[in-house]
């Protein structure tokens, strides 16, 4: 079976990209740059700036090299804090 | 100049004319007291050095109620206080987020002081008034409003005009009416008015609303001061509103020292907003109902009394569905001119389908993440439903924080047998809509099982554990300690809307926040439970220390939090401690240094915070609420309080239960003793962050202020004194 990785869209992503989540493909040594660089292609029009959003990896923030495995679930995480 | 519409029935009782002092760097140096038991009303001159030493806003009222309230004083005491006051960075377009006013008292949840910060145009216009606070104190012998005219210069106590019973009971109709009323029957954005509404007359968390003209929408809108019953104190001192009328510029409405330098912060802060929010929460489309899809996906949305914090009903509760059925959109929307977050979301023509008003079309502010949330802390998941008890609380003047934790109180009472129908008159279901609503409706007129419910929290726990232990021949206290683990209150305030179970920064965010447990204190969740930016105690515990003196002075100064905290300036993250947002904190430092004519450094902001922060612990420990014991938490928020919420999560908490364990040391057997394992780790490890924070902050170990602590601060005076030296320090 193909191993792939699910990226959730929240909130503003989510109206941009239409979608809840999309899949992408998972090979050895895959990291979350590769993630956020698949997204960018797909939706260039989504804003993933530097310092505008976290990256999480199955909810625990992570650092862009993060190699990634099957089965996880990416998301591009606003800085929430609480009002 | 107030024109009162021809017919208006409104008897002046007391008026004093008065010469407006103008704002000066921030201040007008004058506070308007009103006695309602002697219908007397005077201006208080204050010395130059009180503002250096107390700031504003929540600063200006923590003195008051230090030096003029006491021990034995309850919220229904002639001497409480009922303060207002904005701060001196209330009211500047140029800068975002500047319409804010704080509503402090002694609350009849908590009996200490309570503050609940507000927007609106209220605070701007009472200093264009000439007033950098209000303090009501006494009772009157009938309903009054009290009106304040800037132009005129004028302040009245006036009989309470009687319209109908629908009009004099609904904090929003009054208020709407009284506000044309008062301009000869047309609606004006230099008139603003706080209201409390007959439900506060019945509840224990009555609510004070902000109405203010907004002339976008052509419309009167309200923003609330909801947490801890200061609507209840206004009711119970029969002050239907306050209403404050000034047609001076809002423009430089603080008069500046440096008018360049406020101009310069302001546009770097609005271009930071403009910038960032768009990309990151999106709170200017969204409100911040865009909230509920993360806590829900970070099991944090509080769901059947916090017993989860997620389900797959959820998203009925999500952002999209209220923006696209309900608000209205492509409309800036700030609760204060000039601030481009614009966050105060509302719709208009909204159908009521339930309760006594069902038929009627209504305009509706919110809802807040607080509010939705709230309706599923009662196992409901209809957007329509929300809206619909948004309304009703403002309406009938209730929070609707206390009322949705209060009523999910019950229905677990119910769910696991402390109740029964015959207790409450009817069976009380989580996800019930009808019950609910019912006991919404019984809450606001004071009937029914509304009497017991319109207690609170911490009084309905009480009550249940008397009728329980009667009907059972259980021992009332025992009774009592299995209502302890989910009646979700600290300090009476019933908890805002977040699941602590997995934080315990955020377990300290709640169980130390002096008011109790509502987030403006401490919102630690995502850089503890996420971001993973607090492994230890120290950090956990330093973070306890600085986030609820930076969010102190905010209350102090008349501002917003959410451009600098909801809004991450990209800057930020090149710093050593992002979370603290500091790029953003920088223009508010120069705003404060421009508008005042200051020099001060965010270490000195900090140390003036935390003075404030120290008067409000001395009156927490006066009134009761100042030790350690007054710091539990209940077990809930620490964890899954029974084995249901444990299962629902047991392969997580099991995983997060071996990795504390280590790999030498297996689990035990049944989910049963598990549970307890866990249980038993958190509680240790929320008293051993007890003893850490209080330590960062100047406490002893029983949680209360050190000598040396009170006397940094300037605060050792006759009553400090005595009360340390009652508590042995």
């Amino acid at each position: 079976m193909k191993k792939v990785i699910s990226i959730e869209f929240f909130g503003m992503q989510r109206a941009v990209t239409k979608t809840d989540s999309i899949c992408m493909p998972v090979t050895e040594n895959m990291k979350v740059t590769d993630a956020l660089e698949y997204v960018r292609n797909r939706y260039p029009s989504l804003p993933l700036d530097k310092g505008m959003v976290l990256i999480t990896v199955n909810q625990e923030m992570v650092s862009p090299d993060t190699v990634l495995k099957a089965d996880d679930t990416v998301l591009f995480l606003p800085y929430i804090s609480g009002g | 100049m107030i024109r009162k519409k021809a017919g208006m029935d409104t008897e002046i009782l007391h008026q004093v004319k008065y010469e407006p002092a103008g704002v000066v760097g921030g201040y007008t140096d004058r506070i308007l007291r009103v006695d309602l038991s002697k219908q007397k009303i005077a201006v208080q001159e204050l010395p130059p050095d009180f503002k250096d030493k107390y700031v504003g806003g929540r600063g200006y009222a923590l003195k008051l109620i230090w030096d003029d309230t006491t021990a034995d004083t309850r919220y229904d005491s002639p001497d409480n206080i009922l303060a207002m006051a904005s701060g001196p960075l209330g009211n500047e377009p140029g800068f975002p987020g500047t319409g804010k006013f704080i509503v402090g008292t002694i609350s009849p949840l908590t009996d200490t002081f309570i503050d609940s910060n507000v927007g609106g145009h209220f605070g701007p216009l009472l200093k264009l008034a000439g007033f950098d606070a209000l303090a009501v104190s006494g009772i009157s012998k009938k309903d009054v409003v009290v009106l304040i005219d800037g132009d005129a210069g004028t302040v009245s106590i006036a009989a309470a005009p009687a319209y109908d019973k629908e009009i004099d009971s609904g904090a929003l109709s009054f208020g709407r009416r009284l506000l044309s009323d008062i301009n000869g029957g047309e609606f004006s954005d230099s008139f603003a008015a706080v209201t409390a509404g007959g439900g506060a007359s019945h509840a224990r968390f009555g609510i004070v609303n902000s109405l203010y003209f907004d002339r976008r929408r052509n419309r009167i809108r309200s923003k609330q001061a909801g947490r801890g019953g200061t609507g209840t104190v206004m009711r119970y001192k029969r002050l239907r509103a306050i209403a404050v009328h000034s047609s001076l510029p809002r423009a430089n409405g603080n008069n500046a020292v440096n008018r360049e330098g406020v101009r310069e912060a302001g546009s770097q802060l609005k271009e930071v907003v403009s910038q960032s929010d768009p990309k990151q929460l999106n709170l200017e489309a969204w409100g911040t109902t865009i909230l509920s899809e993360y806590m829900d996906k970070f099991h944090l949305l509080p769901i059947n009394n916090y017993q989860y914090g997620q389900s797959p009903e959820s998203a009925q509760l999500f952002a999209r569905v209220f923006y696209e059925k309900y608000f209205s959109k492509k409309m800036p929307d700030g609760c204060y001119y000039g601030c481009n977050l614009a966050c105060a979301k509302g719709a208009e023509d909204v159908e009521l389908t339930r309760g006594p008003r069902a038929g009627q079309k209504v305009s509706i502010d919110g809802p807040e993440y607080e509010t939705v949330a709230a309706v599923s802390c009662l196992g409901i998941f209809d957007p329509h439903f929300v809206m619909e008890y948004n309304w009703y609380c403002d309406e009938y003047g209730l929070d609707t924080i206390s009322t949705g934790v209060t009523i999910a109180f019950f229905m677990e009472c119910f769910q696991r047998g402390f109740l029964t129908a015959r207790d409450i008159g009817y069976e009380l279901k989580f996800g019930d809509m009808e019950a609910a609503g019912r006991l919404l409706h019984e809450i606001a007129r004071g009937e029914g099982f509304g009497k017991i419910a319109g207690q609170g929290v911490a009084r309905g726990k009480n009550w249940v554990a008397g009728k329980y232990a009667a009907r059972t021949r259980t021992p009332e206290q025992a009774a009592l300690a299995e209502l302890n683990k989910f009646g979700m209150e600290v300090k009476g305030l019933e908890f805002s809307m977040y699941v602590t179970k997995e934080s315990l920064a955020q377990q300290g965010g709640y169980g130390f926040a002096l008011k109790g447990p509502q987030h403006d204190e401490a919102w630690l969740i995502f850089i503890d439970q996420v971001h993973k930016e607090l492994p230890t105690f120290e950090h956990k515990a330093n973070a306890l220390k600085w986030f609820p003196l930076i969010r102190t002075w905010f209350n102090a100064t008349g501002l917003c939090k959410l451009p600098w905290i909801d809004v991450r300036n990209p800057a930020a993250a090149g710093t050593s401690e992002p979370a603290k947002n500091l790029p953003t904190l920088a223009h508010y430092v120069k705003y404060l240094n421009s508008t005042t004519g200051s020099n001060k450094t965010l270490e000195d902001v900090l140390d003036d915070s935390e003075r404030l922060y120290i008067l409000q612990k001395l009156i927490n420990l006066r009134q009761g609420k100042g030790t350690r014991a007054s710091d539990r938490i209940p077990l809930r928020a620490m964890g899954p309080a029974f084995l249901n919420e444990y299962e629902s999560r047991a392969e997580y908490y099991e995983k997060w239960l071996q990795e504390k364990l280590g790999d030498g040391e297996s689990l035990p057997s049944s989910p049963e003793q598990r549970h307890k394992l866990l249980i038993d780790r958190r509680m240790q490890a929320y008293q051993q962050l007890c003893d850490i924070v209080y330590e960062k902050k100047g406490f002893t170990s029983e949680g209360i202020p050190k000598r040396e602590t009170v006397q940094k601060f300037g605060l050792l005076d006759k009553q400090a004194d005595r009360l340390l030296a009652r508590f042995g320090v």
